[in-house]
Order: structure tokens, then sequence, then C-alpha cells
């Protein structure tokens, strides 16, 4: 449905992408700085890129070789701006019938008239955008785009403008209404949880390049490479050697301990001695208590480590933890998250050397994990 | 003591037609600075200014060289029947020439004011380049034109060298407020020049205010 290959050099940046999507909505995750927006601008024809070639529903429009740049005009394509750009001199019927002009007077108001309704703007329609709120404005320039049913729908990191307790709110409200009027979105946002609360596809970006583009769901499941893990925010990446295989379940060496983890079905043959990259996720490590005997079971991964920093969070903890090697020479860090009241019964502000527990299957191989070179 | 009112009124109608092809011809030229990149720009922009800072006799030196009789826009108009050098048409033209860069300059900085975005988001919603201009920009920067045409008009209203060179001071025919009260002063009619002042300082002060209203009310 949406294909798009694309050069563009600025200054020194330079923008190197290729993806695709089926119609659904893509998420552009990413930095700052990493060239999604700009993507976005090649895709409405606001930019005009090196080389390469964008087809959208099955309609070239752009091709460096052939000679092809649709206008922006002629793209059909609905953008909303980042900071919405809704025009400050218009009401809000006038800013969402602006891109019906084509269409008959009574075909005007009664498309305007739909949207305004249907997205509950209804008290607001003879206002200018300056008297509404950033929740009304966001409707506004979603309704606007939409209004003239574009084959595609552009969003510019929605939410930057909003205030964070706004966002979670308005996430989902943006979400419904893509859903309920544009068949195919993509998304461009800095914000991991904005990415996979509205997307189906994420591409992944990093200063100019696609990194991974999945299945939100597989995306989680499956980074394909330490780098990925990383861009995603997932802490605690690290690095062991294979010790043995034994039918679904690997035996990790890392740092002098050996580790026990599910192997992931879309991670190829390994064999011992091969080095890999897995991930532990914070909130899955667990203290096991000093005055209960522990429990015995033969595949949880017990450590032993000390809290040697420790941040506040309110609702939780963020702690760091050094797990003692076998020479107690070296130590590793791991991070923690432990809710206040567990942090509280445990008393663990008062001893920091404690034992630790990790399930196997709170231990994720990345898979490739060897595909990043040193 | 009797006012010859009719330099009052040529100035006033010269004014206001140098004020309506300033707007004209200077629009395009201010939205080509404010929004395009093109070769030749800086020198382009300078040219416009050139007017504000070179001496009115050279100016209207250079004017007449063009719509005299053996210039190449006297003689081409010539051909058709309308004489350009010392009539009214040259005092407009006088007028245009001293205040074009001042209204170039302003509707200028009014349009870069405009966000960009605005323009791309019409254009991403299909209007064309023309719609754009006056359905996004032009309302947004209204203002800003505005006060330039006013200063432009008051600029018009009080050209005196350059009217002088290529319309002359005729009276009754060419002969503007300004150059009415020069000759005022000449001939020791010193009422006259006192009135007449009196009635450009007034109403260019009443202009000037209306520029001042609209500065305000953008904020």
């Amino acid at each position: 449905m949406l294909e798009l290959s694309i050069r563009k050099s600025l200054g020194d940046f330079a923008l190197d992408v290729a993806w695709a999507s089926e119609g659904e909505v893509v998420c552009l995750f990413g930095a700052s700085g990493s060239g999604k927006s700009l993507t976005l601008q090649c895709l409405a024809g606001l930019t005009r890129p090196d080389a390469g070639t964008i087809t959208v529903a099955g309609r070239c429009l752009f091709d460096h070789e052939r000679g092809i740049n649709v206008r922006p005009q002629e793209r059909h394509l609905g953008y909303v701006f980042q900071g919405y750009a809704l025009f400050p001199h218009l009401t809000v019927e006038a800013n969402i019938a602006f891109g019906l002009f084509d269409r008959p007077a009574s075909e005007r108001r009664r498309r305007a008239g739909e949207l305004i309704e249907q997205l509950g703007l209804g008290p607001a329609a003879t206002l200018k955008p300056g008297q509404l709120s950033g929740g009304q404005q966001q409707r506004v320039a979603l309704a606007r785009a939409i209004a003239p049913e574009p084959a595609l729908l552009l969003l510019d990191e929605p939410f930057s403008a909003l205030d964070a307790p706004l966002r979670r709110q308005l996430r989902e409200e943006v979400g419904a209404i893509i859903r309920r009027y544009a068949k195919a979105t993509v998304i461009v946002t800095h914000d991991l949880a904005e990415a996979f609360q509205l997307a189906d596809r994420i591409v992944i970006y990093d200063r100019g390049r696609v990194v991974q583009t999945a299945l939100r769901d597989d995306i989680i499941a499956a980074p394909a490479s330490e780098h990925v893990a990383r861009l995603l925010g997932f802490r605690n990446v690290l690095r062991g050697r294979v010790q043995a295989v034994d039918a679904d379940l690997v035996s990790l060496e890392w740092h002098g301990q050996i580790l026990t983890a599910p192997i992931p079905p879309s991670t190829g043959p390994l064999s011992a001695g091969q080095e890999v990259t897995f991930f532990v996720r914070p909130e899955h490590i667990r203290f096991v208590p000093k005055d209960r005997p522990p429990r015995r079971d033969g595949r949880m991964n017990r450590l032993r480590a000390s809290i040697v920093d420790r941040a506040d969070l309110g609702a939780s903890y963020s702690l760091r933890l050094a797990v003692e090697g076998p020479d107690r020479a070296t130590a590793e860090l791991l991070e923690v998250d432990v809710p206040r009241l567990v942090y509280q019964l445990l008393g663990l502000n008062r001893d920091p050397h404690w034992e630790i527990a990790i399930q196997p299957s709170a231990i994720q191989l990345v898979s490739g994990a060897s595909s990043r070179k040193a | 003591m009797t006012i010859d009112w009719f330099p009052l009124s040529l100035s006033l109608r010269v004014a206001f037609l140098a004020t309506v092809l300033t707007v004209a011809t200077g629009l395009p030229l201010a939205w080509l600075l404010a929004r395009r990149q093109f070769p030749g720009r800086e020198i382009l922009e300078t040219a416009v200014v050139l007017p504000l800072v070179l001496p009115p006799t050279v100016l209207g030196y250079y004017l007449l060289v063009v719509i005299s009789r053996r210039g190449p826009l006297g003689h081409f108009l010539e051909g058709l029947g309308i004489e350009l050098a010392f009539t009214w048409r040259a005092a407009v033209l006088a007028a245009w020439v001293g205040a074009y860069g001042m209204f170039v300059k302003a509707a200028q900085g009014g349009l870069e004011t405009v966000d960009a975005r605005l323009e791309q988001a019409a254009r991403t919603l299909g209007r064309s380049e023309w719609s754009v201009f006056w359905l996004v920009t032009l309302p947004l920067a209204w203002r800003s034109v505005l006060a330039g045409s006013i200063i432009s008009f008051c600029r018009s209203l009080g050209d005196f060298g350059i009217t002088l060179m290529v319309a002359g001071s005729i009276p009754h025919v060419t002969q503007t407020m300004p150059l009415a009260i020069y000759d005022a002063v000449q001939a020791n009619r010193l009422a006259d020049a006192n009135v007449m002042s009196l009635v450009i300082v007034g109403l260019v002060s009443l202009l000037l205010l209306g520029v001042s209203r609209l500065a305000r009310l953008r904020a």
C-alpha cells in the first residue's frame, strides 16, 4: 500500500531509508534528529528527496529516475503538523472545511458538520484556534486532515504540544479517531509508549537509517539487535556466552554465573561458546527475603548482589545492583525496579547485600545476537 | 488671503494612484523575497532599497531618461498617444519610485512572520499557490501590508526631488503640495506656506497614528 525508498542529504545529515506498510498504522520511532519528520515531509511532497521512489496506494508520487514529483496539492495525503498549524484567522468550521473547496457548498457543510459533531467539537465550531484547549486543537487538526478523505494520514509528533497528563488520555482518543476514519496512517514519534499504544507496525529510525521494521508485537518480543534493544530503552542489555543448549533452554555463562534462559523461536541455532546478547527486564528481578527459607527451584537463576545506588521515583525505586563475580574483584551492574511497598516490606534500605532471583522467562535473548559488529 | 487648494487635491490624487501602483507591483516582489530562494536574490534586495538612500535628483534624472520622449518607455507610450514627462502621470511615477522600496520592505517583513507551515498545511489540503497566498498568507500579514501602504502614501504625499525632476512644477498641472510650499516660500508668501505645511503635518500625523494603532492591534 505504501512503499518508500528515499535518500536525502541536508548539510551533514544523510537520510537513507526504505520501508513499506500494508495500510495499517505505522509508527516511525526514533530519537529527535533521526530523520522521521523529514521522511514525512518527503512523503507529503513538502521536501524533495535526492533520490528514490515513493508509492502510495498504487500511485507513484515520487520517482527520481523517471522525473516524477507530484505536487503536495495533488498527493491527497492528510498531514497533521507538529503543533497542528491550524489557521489562526479561521474558525474551527472553516479550518475543517479548508480542504473541501472542490466540493459543492452543501456537501462541504455536510462533511464539516459531520466531523465537528462526531469529534465533539460542536460548541467550538465558531471559535478561532487560539480560543481552544490543546486537546480540541488536536481534534481540529485531525478533522481538517481527515475531511477530504486522504489516501494516507500523516501525523508528526501529534502529542508534543500537550502536557504529560493529557497525553495518555489523548493517545486513546487519537487512536480511536485514526482507526475510525483513516485507513493507512504514519505517525512520527520519539515516545516509545506512544508507538506501542498506537502502532500496528513500528519502523525504528536511528541517525537517518532504519534499523528494524516489524509488527509491534514482534519488536517487543524480538528486537533485531542489541542496538535496537538499546534504542527501545531496554535496560540490562548484557552479553554472555552459550555454555550448553538443552531442548528449549540455554545455559548462559555471564560474568562467572550460569543463567538459564528460554530460546526464542526466532533465534537461529546456538552452539556452545557462541557470544550472545540478552536482556533482563528490570521489573522481573526479585529479591529473596532473608527471613524465609529459599524455595528450591532448579530453574530459577539465583545471584548474590549488593545495592550500590538507589533512586526514589515516588511510586517505585530504581536500584543499581553490583553482581558479585567469582573473583569478587569485578562487579557487573544490573538495574532493578522495585515497587515502593516491596522496598519497605523487605527492608531494602537497611542492608545492601541480597540474594536475587531471576526467572528464566525474564531473560530474553536478542535475535541475531551476534549481528552487531564490534 | 486665498489659498489655492489645487496642489493639495493633486497631491492626494497622485499619492493615491502611486500607492495603488506601489501595492500592485510591490506585493509580488515582497512575496518573492519573503518566500523564495533564487540566484541574484541579494542583488535584487539591495536594488529595492537603493532608492531610499540615493539622492532624489539622481533618481529623478534616471526616471526622466526612461520616460522622456527619447527614453524607452516614453518613446513606446508616445506611439500610443500617451505623454509621460512633465504631466501628472510623471508625478505618480516619481512618487512610486520613492515609495516602492519602503513598501516592499514593510510587506516582506510581514509576510516573513507568517508561519510557513500554515502555507504547507494549505498545500497538503489541495490548495493552489494562488489560494494559499490569498487565503492564508495575506490574511495573516495584512496589518504589515496595510501599514506599508499607509507609509507609502505618506512618502508619496511628500515627494519633492523626484517629482521636480520628471514632472516639473507647473502650476495647476503638476505642482503638488511640497512644490507649492517651496514656491510660496520663494515668493515670500509665508502665510500660504504655513497653512499648507500645517495641512501636510496634520494629515501625515493622522495617518501615522493609524499605523501605530495597527502595530498595537497585532499584539
